[in-house]
């Protein structure tokens, strides 16, 4: 079974068209996972004509203080790298919930074992069959909630183990844009990673960041130029240059792709490119 | 009683820095009988924050002894950790740090009930 994302840290550069083309490419003769990962606002399921279906919630454990063990040491607020203590001297600390990353550092340091753990939802998972070799997993994160990596990471797990269980071939991870926890968490252990890009001045610049971090946890990485005929090729080929990354597919631009794609009508897409 | 104001600058007479959580100084005087006694200036590490800058930056502030904000925008999570560790919050101010300063002390700011965003 092998992992492909899709990711890039510019948006609307074609992210999640290209995952999906690629997947309803590969569902002809093979079995295919997509795992819409881009959890704050997933729309892959909008462009293939689903209606989100078989939900199951996601949890993640956030702090909760023990009045009577708290000695207001303040070492929990030292320790949590996401500035979600808050702590004065003589105070109890103040939990964040909006900023907590569910890293459970605060639990491990606390000399008092004064925090506990509290189960909350955060986000769904969803599945979805397209066709008979072709299935949706999509992740959403609850409304309100800020710290997004946690929800990937859960969705992934249970898309890799969904598509052990159906003998898979193949899973494609649609990324959000950037390069944040969200977008890290999906691309880990990835056999191959799609930068998906579009030769405008922000286009390069982001190509860069998102090979920048590509290279960092040891993913191999091609380039998917979208637009290939308009703007300034020169600004890709040079990122591509600085990081030994091949521009391994060009999508020229077409005015018919952007409507057929608007229509949804994702055969007459596949048929254009 | 200290008063804690977000600066753009380090001296009095610089200008009100609109950001609470990312404001590069905190101007922080002493007053005494309604009147500025002694002020420090405090750099504002949250400044170089990932994230939770106005958590960081709240707790500077609180850990200076201050029991007054002044400043132009403060958000939700800052603005309730200082509530409930009992520090008012004014917001919407701009202007030289000193004229805010004697507007405060005059009575003519008004108090913040919530976050600016």
């Amino acid at each position: 079974m092998k992992k492909i994302a899709s990711t890039g840290t510019k948006g609307g550069v074609g992210k999640s068209t290209f995952a999906i083309l690629l997947a309803f490419k590969l569902s002809k003769n093979k079995r295919v996972v997509l795992c819409d990962c881009d959890v704050e606002c997933p729309n892959d399921y909008l462009i293939l004509n689903q209606k989100l279906k078989n939900p199951e919630n996601i949890y993640q454990d956030y702090p909760v203080l023990d009045k009577k063990r708290c000695v207001k040491c303040g070492i929990c607020s030292k320790t949590c790298k996401e500035n979600a203590i808050f702590w004065v001297k003589d105070k109890y600390p103040i939990f964040i919930y909006d900023l907590c990353t569910n890293c459970g550092a605060c639990v491990i340091v606390c000399p008092n074992k004064a925090i506990k753990t509290k189960r909350e939802k955060s986000g769904e998972s969803f599945v979805n069959k397209v066709n008979d070799n072709f299935w949706l997993i999509t992740g959403r994160s609850k409304p309100g909630i800020t710290e997004t990596g946690p929800i990937v990471s859960e969705v992934k797990e249970r898309a890799i183990k969904f598509a052990k269980k159906k003998k898979v071939d193949y899973i494609i991870l649609d990324t959000a844009p950037g390069t944040h926890c969200s977008v890290i968490q999906a691309l880990l252990n990835v056999d191959k990673a799609y930068a998906v890009t579009e030769p405008t001045p922000l286009g390069a610049h982001d190509l860069s960041l998102i090979l920048e971090l590509i290279k960092k946890i040891k993913v191999p990485a091609e380039i998917i130029l979208n637009k290939a005929d308009v703007g300034n090729r020169e600004l890709i080929e040079k990122i591509a240059k600085k990081f030994k990354t091949k521009i391994s597919i060009e999508i020229p631009y077409s005015e018919k792709l952007v409507k057929a794609y608007c229509e949804k009508d994702l055969r007459r897409v596949a048929k254009l490119i | 009683m200290k008063i804690a104001v977000s600066a753009s600058g380090e001296s009095l007479d610089s200008n009100v820095d609109p950001r609470f959580g990312r404001c590069p100084y905190f101007i922080i005087v002493d007053t005494e009988d309604n009147k500025i006694k002694s002020h420090e200036v405090v750099t504002n590490e949250a400044v170089q924050a990932m994230r939770g800058a106005g958590i960081q930056a709240a707790q500077t502030v609180a850990n200076k002894g201050a029991k007054v904000v002044i400043t132009g925008n403060i958000g939700p999570n800052a603005f309730n950790v200082l509530s409930q560790t009992g520090i008012k919050v004014f917001t919407g101010v701009s202007g030289k740090v000193d004229e805010a300063l004697k507007k405060y002390l005059k009575g003519e700011l008004k108090e913040s009930t919530k976050s600016s965003f």
